[in-house]
């Protein structure tokens, strides 16, 4: 009856759009993946089994681009939630509360390509106003986005500058949630800011962090404007990320889909997991009204 | 003892400012600085004069005997970056409240429908990028607005239905129920009696998902590749491999496409923390 056809036909466009450019690409993706599809030859494709996931292990840019953003997820990821757990405690409570938090909002909304042009500016060998600080100190000038370990560094530190304001909103918001009496309480039973911290603050932020955790682990494997902006993959393949990999493997330099595609598989496969982390978590089916689901 | 904790934080606070807010404030001031002060040692920390010509007529400007390279008329890729940003808005907010209303009142499709339709909006976008160029070219879409109105929609449509689902689930069921009563069907009780009672969430959505199209970058790198199509960023990312930069032109182009989605985050704060957190944190 209609009842139960016109909420269907509510939904249809957004299935028709998902079904038409997510489901049929990834399709195409595993396809193309188990073939030797190469935009830059002209012969027809064939089935070749598994032979662009074996190629994988041995393609040492692969393997960089992968140790590159497990460095990126180790050192970047943890420093930004130290931070913004911490700005977020400093900022509570503090004279202009609102137009330091506004302002702390500030690099995460500016788009990635604005942020490339402006690091790239700080960051110049020359005329850099980073190297310029550090002369102070006495540093000898220091070739950024030049020198291998350098490059990473200098992309670590933009991938904190953007992102530790979204932790540091999450967390601040978090804060503004812990009912005001839990902590009065604790004061009132003779419990110093640090015993607050400890015994009311913390427990209550814990999921909350997790979730901060997993979402920049998520994003941070998305991670390619400012690589593409900055350092463009270099020196060598010191700064390639994994998603700028793809990118040049299938579309910038090589045109060879099969393999970029089986790359792009392996960051599905783990991509869906850590997004279903994130789904229980946050308790997502409770949260849309289906009922409970507990961890 | 406590005084000097006090002051203590207060200049943590103001070194975490200036690492935070430094860079943008070099950018801002890089567009006004004359050709002669972007490159200098030391830096200038604040230009001798206040120059607009970036902003307009940047051409090929001397430095240090060499010329930087010009910059391109920044008229098509500000239009491009509109209309792509105001369709997406547009569709995307009505696709997103149809589809949360479906699911929030008729639970269309149960928890797997809602969570598949969230779920996209975390995987990386590369992942879908080469074989949506491949099906593009094919439909010869590439270089078109189109191309980018419907990827984009796709990064922008889950965050709008999942936002849509919790404000929709506020509005008592009971108003819809009046409606069905006084002969209404579900289409019409969701256009004449949820939606205007939702404007402010659907707002929100519009503003939300033109400033993802507007800043989304590695979508409409692939998917275009001339002033017929490309929006600001990539436009900004043309100019950034050259050897002689022209900096000014390119800090104000910057400043252009900064701007927008700055004052519009600012002005829907409180949304944008239930949307970017997937509701771990009810903003």
């Amino acid at each position: 009856m209609k009842g139960r056809l016109i909420p269907w036909l509510m939904v249809l466009p957004t299935l028709i759009l998902f079904l038409s450019m997510t489901i049929y690409p990834f399709a195409f993706m595993i396809w193309a993946s188990f073939r030797d599809y190469d935009l830059s030859k002209r012969a027809e494709t064939h089935f070749i089994g598994l032979s662009n996931y074996f190629q994988i292990p041995k393609d040492r840019t692969a393997i960089e681009s992968f140790k590159f953003t497990v460095k990126l997820l180790s050192i970047a990821v943890p420093i930004e939630i130290l931070l913004g757990v911490g700005i977020a405690f400093l900022v509570r409570g503090a004279k202009g509360e609102k137009i330091i938090r506004s302002s702390f909002l500030i690099p995460m909304m500016v788009p990635a390509a604005v942020s490339g042009v402006a690091w790239k500016m700080l960051y110049n060998y020359a005329f850099g106003p980073v190297n310029w600080f550090l002369s102070l100190f006495g540093v000898s000038k220091i070739s950024w986005l030049g020198d291998m370990n350098y490059a990473q560094l200098g992309i670590i530190i933009i991938d904190v500058w953007q992102w530790t304001p979204f932790v540091f909103l999450m967390i601040y918001a978090g804060l503004q949630s812990i009912p005001q009496d839990l902590i009065d309480a604790a004061r009132v039973d003779g419990a110093d800011w640090g015993r607050v911290f400890l015994h009311v603050e913390f427990p209550l932020l814990r999921p909350l962090i997790l979730v901060a955790l997993v979402l920049r682990i998520i994003d941070c494997l998305k991670t390619f404007d400012i690589v593409f902006m900055t350092t463009w993959g270099g020196p060598g393949a010191a700064t390639h990320t994994y998603s700028f990999y793809i990118y040049k493997v299938g579309i910038s330099f090589g045109w060879n889909i099969g393999y970029a595609s089986a790359l792009s598989v392996l960051l599905l496969i783990v991509s869906m997991v850590l997004v279903n982390l994130v789904f229980r978590l946050v308790k997502m089916r409770r949260q849309l009204g289906f009922g409970g689901e507990e961890l | 003892m406590k005084k000097i904790l006090r002051v203590f934080k207060y200049i943590l606070i103001g070194i975490c400012l200036v690492f935070f807010l430094f860079p943008v404030y070099w950018l801002v001031i890089t567009a006004f600085k004359p050709s002669n002060e972007w490159f200098g040692w030391p830096p200038k920390f604040w230009p001798s004069q206040l120059t607009f010509s970036n902003f307009y007529g940047a051409k090929e400007t001397e430095v240090f005997g060499g010329t930087t390279g010009s910059i391109e008329n920044i008229f098509p890729y500000l239009r491009n970056s509109i209309i792509v940003g105001v369709s997406v808005a547009l569709i995307g907010t009505i696709v997103s409240a149809l589809s949360a209303y479906a699911i929030a009142r008729y639970k269309v499709g149960g928890a797997f429908l809602a969570e598949w339709i969230i779920s996209i909006r975390m995987l990386p976008p590369i992942v879908s990028a080469l074989p949506l160029y491949v099906i593009f070219s094919r439909l010869r879409l590439i270089n078109t607005w189109w191309a980018l109105i419907l990827s984009h929609l796709v990064i922008v449509v889950p965050l709008g239905v999942w936002l849509l689902i919790s404000f929709f689930r506020e509005i008592p069921r009971e108003i819809d129920e009046a409606a069905y009563v006084d002969g209404a069907n579900p289409v019409q009780a969701f256009f004449y009696v949820v939606l205007p009672l939702s404007a402010p969430g659907l707002a929100a959505v519009a503003v939300l998902s033109l400033i993802q199209s507007w800043s989304e970058f590695l979508l409409a790198l692939v998917l275009t590749n001339d002033a017929r199509a490309q929006t600001l960023p990539i436009f900004l990312g043309r100019y950034i491999t050259g050897w002689r930069v022209a900096w000014g032109p390119l800090s104000a182009a910057g400043i252009v496409t900064m701007l927008p989605v700055v004052v519009f985050a600012v002005m829907a704060q409180r949304y944008l923390i239930r949307g970017l957190t997937f509701g771990a944190v009810k903003g």
